[in-house]
């Protein structure tokens, strides 16, 4: 029992740094999603990103996911304590896993769509338009969940 | 027949082995322990404990048990990691022992040496203030334990990479009714 305990602790904490190491890329991508597009020869801004920009910005998603999924497995695959029964912030915590993990799903598929589409010469359409949407509803869930399990925040030093 | 005999004989054993002047029993209790982090301030509190005290000679000891897994601090995950850095399932119960004269002025402060086995460590706290209190025939007992993780080997457990204090104060609210 005593042995299952550190390993659900060292699983946890793990989970813990990799969580907010995850949240680093993830907010990068969330700022160079509406980056994803170029300036004109007039200087407006056009619809068609640069490769560059895309690129930079797809390679931030896949981290992210990377990342998340690595996240992810720490806290699935810890092992669960017999009988005990879940109270206070970690509720909260694992209901916005429900929003965020197929939100972190969702999000890179809608962006290779929305890749492809770019790629073809095409204007980002159907449900690829609702990657950033997606996107922002997860980063959403996804601070919520780490504030979720740190509050209430009372500070003393 | 000679079961009845045997019986006879153990019950008068055992009657010679508790024979005590008086006793003490433990009505209800409340240990809370205070954790501290730049973050949080958090209380975790058991109302689980039992516990008795026998009177011989004019001095009374007392032996007072809780389960390490009964502190509810609010929240089910800090209440396992604390259970697994205290070694709560190698060393499940709380154990605090103590002496005490028979007659103790009935109201006012009152100082005890308590013996304290918890996490497979056995620490000492000498001349701790407690604060008697009487009405009718119940006696109310509380203070503080100034309990440490250092003293009993516990290694601080951490948020966000930042340790707890090493103070973890153990308030004891305790009513005992004599048996």
């Amino acid at each position: 029992m005593q042995a299952m305990l550190n390993r659900r602790t060292e699983m946890l904490k793990i989970h813990q740094r990799l969580g907010l190491i995850t949240t680093l890329p993830m907010a990068a991508a969330v700022i160079t999603g509406p980056m994803a597009k170029a300036k004109g020869r007039n200087g407006q801004t056009i619809t068609e990103p640069t490769q560059a920009n895309l690129d930079f910005h797809a390679a931030l998603g896949g981290l992210t996911t990377v990342l998340y999924g690595a996240t992810a497995y720490y806290a699935i695959f810890a092992p669960k304590v017999p009988g005990a029964r879940r109270r206070g912030a970690i509720r909260l915590h694992r209901a916005l896993a429900f929003v965020h993990g197929p939100g972190m799903i969702a999000t890179p598929l809608l962006g290779a769509m929305a890749y492809k589409q770019e790629n073809a010469g095409e204007k980002v359409h159907g449900l690829a338009s609702a990657h950033g949407t997606v996107a922002w509803v997860t980063v959403a869930a996804y601070g919520a969940a780490i504030i979720s399990v740190s509050w209430p925040i009372k500070l003393k030093f | 027949m000679p079961r009845r005999i045997l019986l006879v004989c153990v019950m008068v054993a055992l009657s010679a082995l508790c024979r005590a002047d008086g006793g003490w029993l433990l009505q209800q209790s409340t240990l809370t322990y205070h954790m501290s982090h730049p973050m949080h301030q958090v209380d975790g509190v058991s109302r689980a404990a039992k516990g008795k005290g026998a009177c011989h000679d004019g001095t009374c000891d007392f032996l007072i048990a809780a389960p390490v897994n009964t502190f509810d601090s609010g929240d089910s995950n800090r209440d396992l990691h604390m259970v697994q850095v205290t070694r709560g399932a190698q060393f499940p119960m709380v154990v605090v022992r103590t002496s005490l004269p028979e007659q103790t002025p009935p109201s006012g402060t009152i100082f005890a040496d308590l013996e304290v086995q918890f996490a497979g460590q056995t620490v000492k706290y000498n001349h701790v203030q407690l604060q008697k209190t009487i009405s009718g025939n119940e006696v109310r007992i509380t203070g503080t334990i100034p309990a440490t993780c250092s003293d009993f080997k516990i290694d601080p457990p951490s948020f966000l990479m930042v340790p707890i204090k090493n103070e973890i104060p153990v308030r004891v609210d305790m009513t005992w009714r004599p048996m």
